[in-house]
């Protein structure tokens, strides 16, 4: 573990010095040690500015992101046991899609489309638990599954209905880049409204890993075994629900990491909750911020990341289907 | 025998359109030749680009707008601008009409202005096979706004006044080519074009938003991939350090001026931010069509202001006067400018 | 300690499958529970273990009522083995074992060293010690059982309650499990099992209670109650009687 935390800051670094503005390593490292140590770094602003206020920030956010829907895949695969689950199960990234065309449709500054996709992913999935548990069944976890679908569809066409009516010159674009996943706009302002619900639904994932091995067998032996899986549950939804939102306000849909980054971790670490989590947190981290370095580096012109992480992830996740995998029966 | 929808279709417009007497043939910009009827009294405009075109030359003949407009658009637009109904877009991205609903309301011809291209002319092709409407596809191409509305006069059988605006516009566009034209390379600006919330949707070389822009021989900084729109990040912005930036976004303007990231951009650090006036029409970008004439004498400030010292107050009036209809007061006008109203 | 039901009508919230059920299990008793299928026997499991909620009556251990007990505290009084346990995830055979140790710690902790001393010493009790790395999906189905049975003891109960133990085990897994029951009670422990088998709760139960279309048709020591007469009238079908020269019975479907 501690291992995969040194790669995952060495990755960062390594972030830090691509880039299409030019800076060298010199250059970096001047304007790192000049925050550091308070002094006023030998390099012009420009760099600096580059440094903290455009490629720092923007690095930061890729690795966080990164963790948050790969933390949130894990867990959501635990609940649902199933590891064929992603973060948006529950309808989470469709109702941010919609607060953020919403948002864009009604010509919204950039903090209030965020805001709404924010509260969009959060409404969404408390609606899908108001909905799911005013219908008693046997199995809670189905009929959740179940509602997140419905509910999912539901949003997917409202987006489908913004994006119809909006201007096509100027709005529908705008909506469509962000719907494709982008972190080009990340500035230093961008990281307290991520970092913190990420940080914070980090944590309580963190502190409740062991309790996931137990929450992933059958309700009743879960009960019987001494878990209350009612709150339980609750508040792992609510902690993985708080991290896809936060990355998906910030970051747009990005699929797939939180499918098959968790994939990734378990045939290194085992199936374990306990080791999982961490792991996959960083992993999470250290894949996504690959791929934005990727996507920002490649042309002048932006890859969006949703396109990027399904190249790689398709064809990984088809290599997993085929492959004899001992790490789920 | 099976009724399907295009032979009912063909069969209604046969039924609805009562018969001509008199139909010229022409030809329409990509080389169509399409039969329209001598008297001409409704035309449906395919596309934003049409409508405003149609509007300026003959408002009359406008049975609708593709999307009605805000109160604020509607004080610049004379009679006609805001009292015809919305009848949706037939061409381009997203088809809002039904084609029933356009045989309904019995147009002449079908007027399109855009792109020259298979796409469109096949559309225009099937849309003219199904509903028995002539459908004339003409050039939006900046430079060709001259033959575009004297081919419309043609249409029109409005060929004088048609060839007023030609003239107008054809002296507009010599003029500031021409004062342009003897500016030496060094001189003329790197822009950067930027649209969408954070400003970082940009047009890549020879795309239509950067049209009037690359017309005026600045360089487009993002010139150096050609194609349509793309978003680019802001670190690449940075890197290519554009001297002037031009926008139709007022917070991306705003933004400009207070965010941090963007204080080392030299057209930030220079005060070259130009925000467009965007009522009723932009003046730089979308809807790409005749509205950009007057944009062009606002481009040609920004990025020239020693050659271009002309007040674009009466520019602004004339121009309105004539093509839109309304002569707005000063009042409107000096809102209208700062970009923000 | 006694976990006893008292006038018990038990079902789920659609239909009612029990009616007026008493029961009583003592620490240090083996209690079968036989009968046909859909009479009910899962039933009452469930409610037994607090599982399900009872529409009347009320379940109690020792004094108090069952109801009033939060999870954590039951899950450390009786321990539940399952049918079957499907497995999404291959935890090791550890892993599983200390799943039962989770009544015992708060809601974040990690498994600590007590904890695993625990997991390690219930092991070798059913000897599987060995499989301890082994993912739980890669062992037989008689191991995996006792892996269910470790974490049931795991979690030091008064009780265990064993649903079908026997059910899905090969024939000699069979006798090996039945005698693992016996030696939790004579550990102290409390045990109620379901099972399709009457020569099962002849072997390993103390007292049988006999359910059928949630009635209880008979209640007794296991010599007494289990008679080709009892049988037959609560599976409702003819029933063979086998006896040998030391005076035991073997019970055959007829």
């Amino acid at each position: 573990m501690a291992v995969a935390a040194a790669v995952l800051v060495a990755g960062l670094l390594l972030a830090l010095m691509v880039g299409r503005y030019p800076i060298s390593f010199a250059e970096l490292f001047s304007a790192i040690a000049g925050k550091l140590t308070g002094h006023a770094p030998a390099v012009p602003s420009t760099i600096d500015n580059v440094v903290w206020q455009v490629r720092g920030p923007r690095v930061a956010s890729a690795a966080l992101v990164g963790a948050a829907l790969a933390i949130a895949g894990t867990a959501f695969q635990g609940l649902f046991r199933n590891p064929l689950v992603s973060p948006d199960i529950l309808g989470a990234s469709s109702g941010a899609a919609l607060g953020a065309v919403l948002g864009i449709y009604f010509s919204l500054g950039v903090f209030a489309i965020q805001a709404l996709a924010f509260l969009g992913g959060l409404l969404a999935v408390a609606a899908v638990y108001a909905i799911g548990g005013a219908v008693r069944a046997r199995d809670p976890i189905l009929v959740l599954v179940l509602t997140g679908v419905v509910i999912g569809a539901l949003l997917g066409a409202g987006v489908g209905m913004v994006k119809y009516l909006a201007d096509p010159y100027g709005q529908l674009p705008a909506m469509t880049f962000w719907l494709l996943g982008s972190l080009a706009s990340i500035g230093a302002a961008d990281i307290a409204p991520l970092g913190i619900p990420v940080a914070l639904g980090t944590l309580m994932l963190l502190a409740l890993r062991w309790r996931l091995n137990v929450m992933s067998l059958p309700d009743e032996e879960a009960k019987a075994l001494g878990l209350p899986t009612g709150p339980l549950r609750v508040a792992i939804i609510a902690a993985a629900t708080l991290v896809t939102s936060a990355s998906v306000a910030t970051a747009g849909v990005i699929g797939w990491v939180g499918l098959v980054v968790p994939h990734i971790a378990r045939t290194l670490v085992g199936p374990d909750f306990g080791r999982l989590i961490p792991a996959t947190a960083l992993l999470g981290g250290g894949f996504l911020l690959l791929i934005d370095t990727l996507a920002r580096t490649v042309s002048a012109v932006e890859i969006p990341l949703g396109i990027l992480t399904a190249l790689v992830g398709t064809p990984f996740f088809i290599w997993l289907l085929a492959s004899v995998s001992k790490t789920w029966s | 025998m099976l009724f399907d929808r295009r032979t009912l279709l063909r069969g209604a417009a046969a039924a609805t359109l009562s018969p001509r007497l008199a139909r010229a043939a022409v030809t329409d910009a990509s080389g169509r030749a399409i039969s329209i009827p001598e008297e001409i009294k409704h035309v449906f405009a395919a596309g934003p680009p049409a409508a405003i075109l149609l509007y300026t030359l003959a408002p009359d003949l406008l049975i609708g707008w593709t999307r009605s407009h805000d109160p604020e658009e509607c004080e610049f637009l004379g009679p006609g601008g805001c009292d015809k109904p919305e009848v949706g877009r037939l061409t381009g991205r997203g088809n809002t009409t039904n084609l029933e609903v356009l045989l309904k309301l019995k147009p002449d011809l079908i007027l399109d202005v855009g792109t020259i291209n298979d796409t469109y002319v096949s559309l225009a092709t099937r849309v003219q096979e199904q509903t028995g409407i002539p459908y004339a596809l003409l050039d939006s191409r900046f430079d060709a706004i001259g033959p575009l509305y004297r081919k419309l006069g043609e249409f029109t059988h409005r060929q004088a006044q048609a060839d007023d605006f030609a003239r107008y516009a054809e002296s507009t566009t010599a003029t500031i080519k021409g004062r342009v034209d003897k500016i030496p390379e060094q001189s003329r600006p790197r822009v950067y074009y930027g649209r969408g919330p954070r400003g970082l949707e940009t047009g890549l070389g020879g795309s239509i938003n950067v049209e009037t822009i690359e017309f005026l021989g600045a360089h487009n900084v993002a010139a150096e991939r050609r194609g349509g729109m793309a978003t680019v990040s802001v670190e690449q912005v940075l890197a290519w350090n554009p001297d002037v930036i031009i926008t139709i976004e007022p917070m991306f303007a705003a933004a400009l001026k207070t965010d941090p990231v963007w204080a080392s951009v030299k057209a930030v650090q220079n005060g070259r931010v130009h925000l467009s006036p965007r009522l009723p029409f932009g003046w730089v970008d979308f809807p790409p069509s005749v509205n950009r004439l007057i944009g062009l004498w606002w481009l040609a400030k920004a990025l020239y202001p020693e050659q271009f010292p002309e007040d674009l107050r009466p520019l602004t009036r004339e121009f309105y006067t004539r093509f839109y209809h309304k002569t707005p007061t000063d009042a409107q006008i000096d809102s209208l400018l700062t970009g923000r109203a | 300690m006694i976990l006893s039901g008292h006038n018990l009508t038990i079902g789920y919230r659609d239909r009612v499958v029990g009616r007026g059920l008493d029961v009583a299990l003592a620490t240090g008793d083996v209690l079968a529970l036989l009968g046909p299928n859909g009479g009910g026997k899962t039933t009452l499991l469930k409610t037994l273990l607090g599982l399900l909620a009872p529409q009347s009556g009320e379940v109690r251990l020792g004094d108090r009522r069952l109801a009033s007990l939060t999870s954590r505290q039951r899950a450390r009084l009786i321990a539940y083995v399952p049918q079957f346990h499907v497995a999404t995830f291959a935890f090791t055979v550890e892993a599983v074992v200390l799943m039962g140790r989770t009544a015992h710690g708060n809601l974040f902790s990690r498994p600590s060293s007590a904890d695993r001393a625990v997991a390690v010493c219930v092991l070798e009790r059913f000897g599987i010690a060995h499989l301890r790395e082994r993912p739980y999906t890669m062992i037989s189905g008689g191991e995996r059982q006792l892996v269910l049975l470790a974490r049931a003891l795991a979690q030091e109960p008064q009780f265990v309650v064993l649903d079908e133990p026997t059910a899905s085990l090969d024939f000699g897994n069979q006798g090996k499990v039945l005698r693992e029951i016996r030696a939790l009670a004579l550990s102290g422990h409390g045990v109620l099992f379901t099972t399709h088998d009457p020569n099962h709760a002849m072997r390993a139960a103390d007292r049988a209670y006999l359910l059928r279309d949630g009635i209880r048709v008979g209640e007794g020591a296991t010599g007494m109650i289990l008679t080709k007469a009892q049988l037959e009238r609560l599976y409702g079908t003819s029933v063979e009687t086998v006896n040998d020269s030391t005076g035991r019975t073997a019970f055959l479907p007829g």
